[in-house]
């Protein structure tokens, strides 16, 4: 049982992690797509 | 084509349906051959679920939609990542842990039998219609390309997908999608290079070029129900549709159920949030690259070949005079184009500014000349143009270099035989475990099961392709059962997000799936103008709401149904 939750306790913290990282990305990839629109479309 | 452009099509064809039945390993029970026995990675999982979604509409479409529309399409998808993310935390952990085979079979055990066949009955209607239509689209445009007749057309995508498919089930076509989308975004990458490499300027004025013409504009603010493609309909409208189809469809639940467990089930959707948008916008940038290329290089006046056989046979002397006026319009924008370039290479901010003006009067001239010769099209062939779905493979049948040409339409049909694969084993999945296990013969050995889930296999592919042969006659119904699809889409995700609500009841589940669909239904015929996008907001939050209502009116009364099973 004990196992079984610290298992829990580290998918969650790995999950946590790698939502902050999808987040980053997003933040990111649409940060430079609207660089690509500010620089160009001017 | 040129012969080795052929080889390597016609090698890849043969190397994925060898690949494929060579992975079909541990496929001799049902639980592996719908499930591959919950073995696979992550990585594979996910590189799977993002070829499901990839057809070749993606790779000749929405390329051509980058052409002549631009960037904006990439708003869409805006809404995916979270969806991704949401899934993660709710669904994905009740379906995986709950053990079940198809996503319908968890709504029994959370509500009751007539819930899941009618969401798996749906299921079924709208996907084998929507395969006919994947197969349809590229088959179309090679039939015109290469003057080949549809029914060919459509067995060379086809034939190899089912065969792989009945054969080795989900592992051949895990496997498979993932050597595929290795060649797809090589594929996508190698044209990039390709076209940067043609194209008689820098990247910097060639994008400048496509700004000008407003292709690079991606971002729209502005708050509209009837305008799928803005900010505010990708994040909100987009996330609803990509938690429907993330979170709902068997064609892509299946893939996570196979994962090892739900940690990777999790993980391999998070592939889709990080590399769909980027890997969206590559395509779209591909055709605002093409766009660019056909600023130096005469472009056809009509991109179909056949269309414009047809329109040169039957109307010669409109058609010479719109190609004159045509000619002359692209040689000055030509002109045009290149003064860009040298102004903002070596003359002032005046002279670039001046130069960029001329140039956009230059090709406002050549789209007016366009629009002129798809009108006549339309009116000489009787069909809608679709000029766009050409744009690319002209581009990559008259430009690209030997070899590469070859491994581009190899691509687009490796993607249109990855989005039929996963559905055809989807398809045959709720066929049986739905259909035939729960209603028909529960008990049976698993070679009989096998052979049953083979054969359905093979039933549907064989479905998918007459409806592709005869998609061009059938272009209304198609339409109907498409517009039919996005009435449930959104109210299967509201069953599914009642299933997580405690107070939810049997009773409130399905009474909330026929109200959701009549409201999408009503806001359809009602306000024919709103965008399909928010049909599934207005569908799952319905369900919810009616769902709740019901169950709550079930409990007061005494007239409650049994307690939801745990799952």
């Amino acid at each position: 049982m004990g196992a079984t939750m610290s298992d829990d306790a580290s998918g969650a913290r790995r999950f946590r992690r790698t939502l902050a990282a999808v987040m980053l990305v997003q933040v990111a990839t649409l940060c430079a797509l609207w660089l690509l629109q500010w620089t160009f479309s001017a | 084509m040129h012969p080795l452009n052929w080889a390597i099509v016609v090698g890849w064809l043969a190397y994925v349906v060898v690949h494929g039945i060579r992975r079909s390993t541990g496929t001799k029970q049902i639980e592996g051959y719908f499930l591959a026995n919950r073995s696979l990675p992550w990585w594979a999982v996910g590189l799977s679920v993002m070829a499901t979604q990839l057809s070749a509409v993606t790779m000749i479409g929405t390329t051509g939609q980058g052409a002549t529309d631009g960037m904006r399409f990439v708003q869409f998808y805006f809404g995916l990542p979270l969806a991704m993310v949401i899934l993660g935390v709710t669904l994905v952990p009740f379906l995986h842990g709950s053990g079940v085979y198809t996503a319908y079979e968890f709504l029994e055990r959370r509500f009751d039998a007539k819930t899941r066949s009618l969401t798996a009955f749906l299921f079924l209607v709208s996907r084998a219609m929507s395969c006919g239509t994947i197969i349809s689209a590229p088959a179309v445009v090679f039939s015109a390309i290469f003057g080949w007749s549809i029914a060919w057309s459509v067995a060379i995508i086809g034939v190899p997908a089912v065969l792989y498919t009945m054969i080795g089930g989900v592992q051949a076509v895990t496997w498979v999608d993932v050597k595929q989308m290795m060649l797809i975004v090589t594929a996508i990458v190698a044209v990039t290079i390709t076209l940067l490499v043609q194209i008689p300027v820098s990247p910097s004025d060639a994008l400048h070029i496509a700004g000008a013409t407003g292709r690079l504009r991606v971002f729209d603010f502005s708050f509209s129900l009837t305008n799928t493609y803005t900010f505010w309909s990708g994040v909100i409208g987009g996330t609803f549709l990509m938690l429907s189809y993330f979170g709902t469809d068997q064609s892509q639940v299946q893939r996570y159920l196979a994962a090892k467990s739900v940690d990777e089930a999790r993980s391999s959707l998070l592939i889709s949030a990080y590399w769909k948008i980027p890997l969206q916008a590559m395509v779209l940038l591909i055709g605002v690259l093409v766009f660019v290329f056909y600023q130096f290089e005469r472009p056809p006046l009509l991109f179909n070949p056949a269309h414009e056989r047809r329109v040169r046979a039957e109307q010669p002397a409109v058609y010479g005079s719109l190609e004159s006026r045509y000619a002359a319009d692209v040689a000055a924008r030509d002109v045009a184009a290149r003064a860009v370039a040298q102004a903002r290479d070596h003359g002032s901010d005046a002279d670039a500014a001046a130069a960029m003006d001329r140039y956009r009067a230059q090709q406002a001239g050549v789209d007016t000349v366009r629009t002129e010769a798809l009108a006549l099209a339309e009116r000489v062939t009787g069909q809608p143009s679709k000029d766009v779905n050409y744009i690319i493979p002209r581009y990559v049948l008259d430009h690209l270099p030997i070899g590469l040409a070859g491994l581009f339409i190899a691509a687009v049909i490796a993607a249109a035989m990855n989005a039929i694969s996963g559905e055809l084993n989807s398809l045959s999945t709720a066929t049986v475990i739905d259909f035939y296990r729960r209603w028909v013969r529960p008990v049976a050995s698993d070679e009989h099961f096998m052979i049953v889930s083979r054969a359905a296999t093979g039933l549907w592919g064989i479905f998918a392709c007459i409806i592709a042969t005869y998609a061009v006659n059938l272009g209304s119904l198609i339409e109907v059962v498409n517009r039919f699809g996005s009435f449930f889409y959104g109210s299967i995700l509201g069953v599914f997000l009642l299933s997580m609500i405690p107070r939810a009841r049997a009773s409130g589940a399905f009474v909330g799936l026929l109200a959701g669909m009549a409201a999408v239904g009503a806001v359809n015929f009602g306000a024919p103008s709103v965008s399909f996008l928010w049909h599934n907001v207005v569908g799952a939050v319905t369900v919810v709401v009616v769902g709740m209502i019901i169950s709550a009116a079930g409990r007061v009364g005494g007239g409650a149904g049994p307690t939801p099973a745990r799952v």
